[in-house]
């Protein structure tokens, strides 16, 4: 008998969901056959089977949420009926206790705190009529507190202690506790009254990078700085490239050309290589140069990151951000493929558009966006010819970049691919 | 007057003005205190709580007296001096009335005695016994407070009284007929009853007291059915008609039966109504409810911000304490203190008769209106040895609670002193006490408090001063 457990599937992940189970009892498996398909926060994934044997047990269903190091199946090599028996019977209370050990992933919002903290106080919060006054004079929402006092009553203390509590946290988390602390709910609005709506389900991608987008909107100052930069010639380069390209499932894209010069301004000016530490006195600056690349999916919007840019070829580039585009789009991404990125292009370029807005991804402390390429007059040696015009913007982050350093970036990127040699 | 300008000015100087008033003095606000009256304390003192309270301490005295009757104790019938009582309630209320001003004076108070009317959001005019005189402020409370509601189909008679004129005393009809079975009609039907009047009240609604729960007011209703000359329930007035002999009354009842009575005095108490019309809001900008009620927030500001409301204005329950919470709130808003704000758990209700009945938090019959799930503990004052010894077994005290976690979400008591037996109660909710709570908190014997241990102690299943068979 062995159990296949979850297992590690990278740093921060302490629990997943799973989307589909693909084996049932009596299954006989290989080695690096598909047991299952997980969600996380970012991507899915399949689970391979590590050992050879016939499913006795199956522990999950679709839908439970799974934490390293918990079973997936048992297999035996030689299962007798008794046992099987026996453990099919087991199985349904296994899930049961699966059900209520599952942990959230994400950190409930302060609206789920307080409404579980509502629930376990019976409708109301304890603390007496001092407590309530004191409370309201440090600006402290009781549902958010946890009382220790008899009965899980709220104290003076409890609320000290809580403000405490608060005031070490990272800054950056005191702006979100803030703002939604001075939020009022929203009430929820009755759509039906105007006529027929439907309502669909946010999957576990769309939700996490909402609420990432979200943070990193209201507490990074974001600045964007637009800018053109004339490609004709490095449109003509990319097109040759294309024709030596005999591999037609590999696209040849301007991409790893933008990230290259993105490399060259990164070395020359550190602090877009940065971030800013929790506490907001310190730029943490990296030798290393990884570039995530914003990548659309039928599940949502996932950032595979492309490691050591700057030691890697342009063909080395094009084949990476092929292969790890496919993986996004067919929800095969690791997680590990998808962390310590320093600078993200989010490129829109092959969809249209001028000049958009992209948000920051944090910890990182600017992106580019790509929009699309057209042909424009350019008034060059008194007549106007036409030139492959590239629109482009970039969002900074102010607390660490100047406009001057911006402005600075934005025409380096333009001087660049408008001049290649600079690369070399 | 050489000071015009006030950082506050309050109109009205009752229970919840006069508190607002000195509050704000306290935090060191200049302020103004504008009353109708040169007397201070509102109706409350001076033509509604005190008077009333003073007059029934008269009525127990009697009741009590007769009653002890039966255990072997007999008196003479009492002789009533009715100008000696009237004088005595009016040293009541003076002594009150002169406690207060003493306390507005050494707070440096300025005062000004005439009705006020707003002429902008910053200034209003009073009109004074010496002329019209304005003044400005920065902010106001307004705490004008109610006044007894007519039934305008009711001709003008001095023979038709409101509980102001109940309170005048001015005589003991024979025949008293009580408008409206609320906490106001049946307390002065108590007085006119004890002091010889043979009391009759008609009810539209079919129970006394319409809001307090059944349970409670049944051994209350025992009594008056005993004591007064007759209760008529789901009846109306339809007519008064006055003839030199009496009024001559038409009733109703909903079944469409009419008969004709007739009263030497009619008592009207069918409720307060609210004391908006000459403020003139209109020139301010604040709108009332449909009902005439002044909108406020929690930290009971109206829609203009410098201008504040607080009491039976800002809607029921009419209640002096309520008033002076209130009252306290707004001037410490206005003092600049932040954290002030009116959220009360509970507030709580009493009616003066005789047993009395007290209840805070939500009536049973509100929980259940609402849907609300809760675990009752109900204790019978036949069991309590204190309530034996002084002859009121009546009582009954009932502790309601979240089923879940025992919280303690409503209390009621009908019985000898339920006005000060109910303050354990509210103390409880405002601090989130659970039955265990009370439970475990050492009461004295042999008292009339014990009953409120007694009742939590049915919730918890720990009581040993009844024996409960075990459920199974």
């Amino acid at each position: 008998m062995a159990q296949i457990l979850l297992p590690e599937l990278g740093e921060g992940i302490t629990s997943v969901e799973i989307s589909d189970v693909s084996i049932k009892v009596g299954d006989n498996l290989s080695i690096d056959d598909i047991l299952i398909v997980v969600e996380t926060d970012k991507a899915s994934m399949e689970i391979p089977c590590t050992e050879a044997g016939e499913v006795s047990t199956v522990h999950v269903s679709s839908g439970d949420t799974l934490s390293p190091g918990e079973p997936i199946v048992t297999l035996s090599g030689e299962a007798s009926s008794i046992e099987k028996n026996v453990d099919v019977e087991e199985s349904p209370v296994e899930v049961i206790q699966q059900e209520i050990i599952e942990t959230p992933q994400t950190p409930p919002t302060s609206a789920e705190q307080s409404e579980s903290t509502r629930e376990s106080n019976g409708g109301s919060t304890s603390a007496s009529p001092s407590v309530r006054r004191f409370a309201r004079e440090l600006g402290c929402n009781l549902t958010d507190v946890s009382g220790t006092g008899p009965k899980g009553r709220i104290t003076k203390k409890d609320i000290e202690n809580y403000i405490k509590m608060v005031l070490q946290q990272p800054p950056t988390q005191n702006i979100i506790q803030d703002v939604q602390a001075t939020t009022p709910p929203k009430p929820e609005i009755d759509f039906t009254q105007w006529g027929n709506v439907s309502r669909i389900k946010l999957n576990k991608i769309k939700r996490a990078t909402g609420e990432r987008l979200q943070e990193a909107w209201q507490t990074i100052p974001h600045v964007t700085q637009f800018d053109k930069a004339d490609i004709t010639e490095l449109d003509k380069i990319r097109k040759s490239l294309k024709a030596l390209n005999r591999n037609k499932n590999i696209k040849v894209s301007h991409l790893p050309f933008f990230m290259k010069a993105i490399v060259k301004i990164l070395q020359n000016m550190p602090e877009f290589n940065s971030s800013l530490s929790n506490d907001g006195k310190e730029l943490i600056l990296k030798t290393y140069i990884n570039i995530g690349v914003a990548v659309d999916t039928p599940n949502g919007l996932v950032v595979p990151v492309i490691k050591d840019v700057d030691k890697k070829s342009i063909k080395q580039l094009t084949l990476e951000l092929s292969q790890l585009s496919e993986k996004a789009r067919l929800g095969k991404l690791l997680p590990v493929e998808m962390q310590g990125g320093c600078f993200t292009i989010s490129s829109l370029g092959g969809v249209g558009g001028t000049y958009f807005t992209p948000i920051i991804n944090p910890p990182e402390v600017a992106i580019m966006g790509i929009s699309r390429m057209q042909i424009e007059p350019v008034f060059i040696n008194k007549k106007f010819v036409p030139r492959k015009m590239l629109p482009f913007s970039l969002s900074y982050d102010h607390r660490v970049i100047d406009g001057v350093t911006a402005v600075k970036f934005t025409r380096t990127f333009a001087a660049i691919l408008e001049d290649l040699s600079i690369l070399s | 007057m050489e000071n015009t300008h006030f950082e506050l000015i309050v109109i009205g100087a009752g229970p919840g003005g006069y508190a607002a008033a000195f509050r704000a003095a306290d935090l060191g606000k200049q302020v103004l205190l504008v009353d109708k009256f040169d007397a201070l304390g509102g109706v409350c003192l001076n033509r509604g709580c005190i008077p009333s309270k003073a007059l029934l301490h008269l009525a127990k005295v009697i009741d009590d007296a007769k009653s002890i009757e039966s255990l072997g104790i007999t008196f003479q019938d009492p002789i009533l001096d009715i100008d000696k009582i009237r004088t005595w309630k009016e040293s009541v209320i003076t002594q009150l009335n002169k406690g207060i001003a003493q306390m507005a004076k050494a707070r440096k108070i300025s005062r000004a005695t005439g009705m006020a009317k707003f002429l902008s959001p910053n200034s209003i005019i009073v009109t004074e016994s010496t002329g019209d005189y304005t003044y400005t402020f920065d902010n106001c409370i307004i705490a004008t407070g109610s006044k007894p509601a007519k039934i305008p189909t009711f001709p003008e008679d001095p023979r038709i009284i409101s509980s102001t004129g109940a309170l005048l005393l001015k005589d003991i009809p024979e025949n008293l007929l009580v408008v409206g079975g609320g906490y106001i009609g049946l307390e002065m039907g108590t007085v006119y009853h004890a002091f010889g009047s043979k009391v009759t009240v008609v009810e539209f609604m079919p129970s006394l007291l319409p809001g307090a729960d059944v349970d409670l007011v049944k051994p209350l209703q025992k009594k008056l059915t005993i004591d007064f000359n007759k209760i008529y329930l789901s009846t109306k007035v339809v007519e008064i008609i006055p003839e030199t002999a009496g009024l001559t009354v038409h009733f109703e009842t909903a079944s469409g039966e009419k008969f004709i009575e007739s009263f030497d005095k009619v008592l009207v108490s069918v409720g307060r109504k609210p004391n908006t019309e000459n403020l003139l809001l209109e020139k301010v900008g604040i709108s009332l409810t449909d009902r005439g009620f002044i909108p406020v927030n929690d930290k009971r500001q109206t829609s203009v911000s410098n201008i504040f409301a607080i009491g039976d204005i800002t809607g029921d329950p009419m209640l002096a304490h309520k008033a002076t919470h209130e009252g306290k709130v707004a001037a410490e808003v206005i003092s600049g203190d932040k954290s002030s704000s009116f959220d009360p758990k509970a507030i709580p209700a009493v009616i003066f008769t005789d047993p009395e009945i007290a209840w805070a938090g939500p009536t049973e019959a509100e929980l259940k209106r609402d849907g609300i799930p809760y675990v009752k503990g109900e204790f019978p004052w036949q069991a309590s040895g204190r309530a034996i010894a002084l002859d009121r077994t009546e009582g009954k005290t009932k502790i309601l609670a979240d089923p879940e976690t025992n919280t303690i979400i409503g209390i009621g008591i009908v019985g000898a002193n339920a006005g000060d037996l109910i303050s354990e109660g509210m103390l409880a909710i405002e601090m989130g006490a659970d039955a265990e709570d009370i439970g475990l908190t050492i009461h004295p014997h042999p008292s009339l408090s014990e009953t409120i241990a007694n009742a939590a102690e049915m919730i918890e299943g720990t009581i040993t001063d009844l024996y409960i068979p075990k459920s199974k």
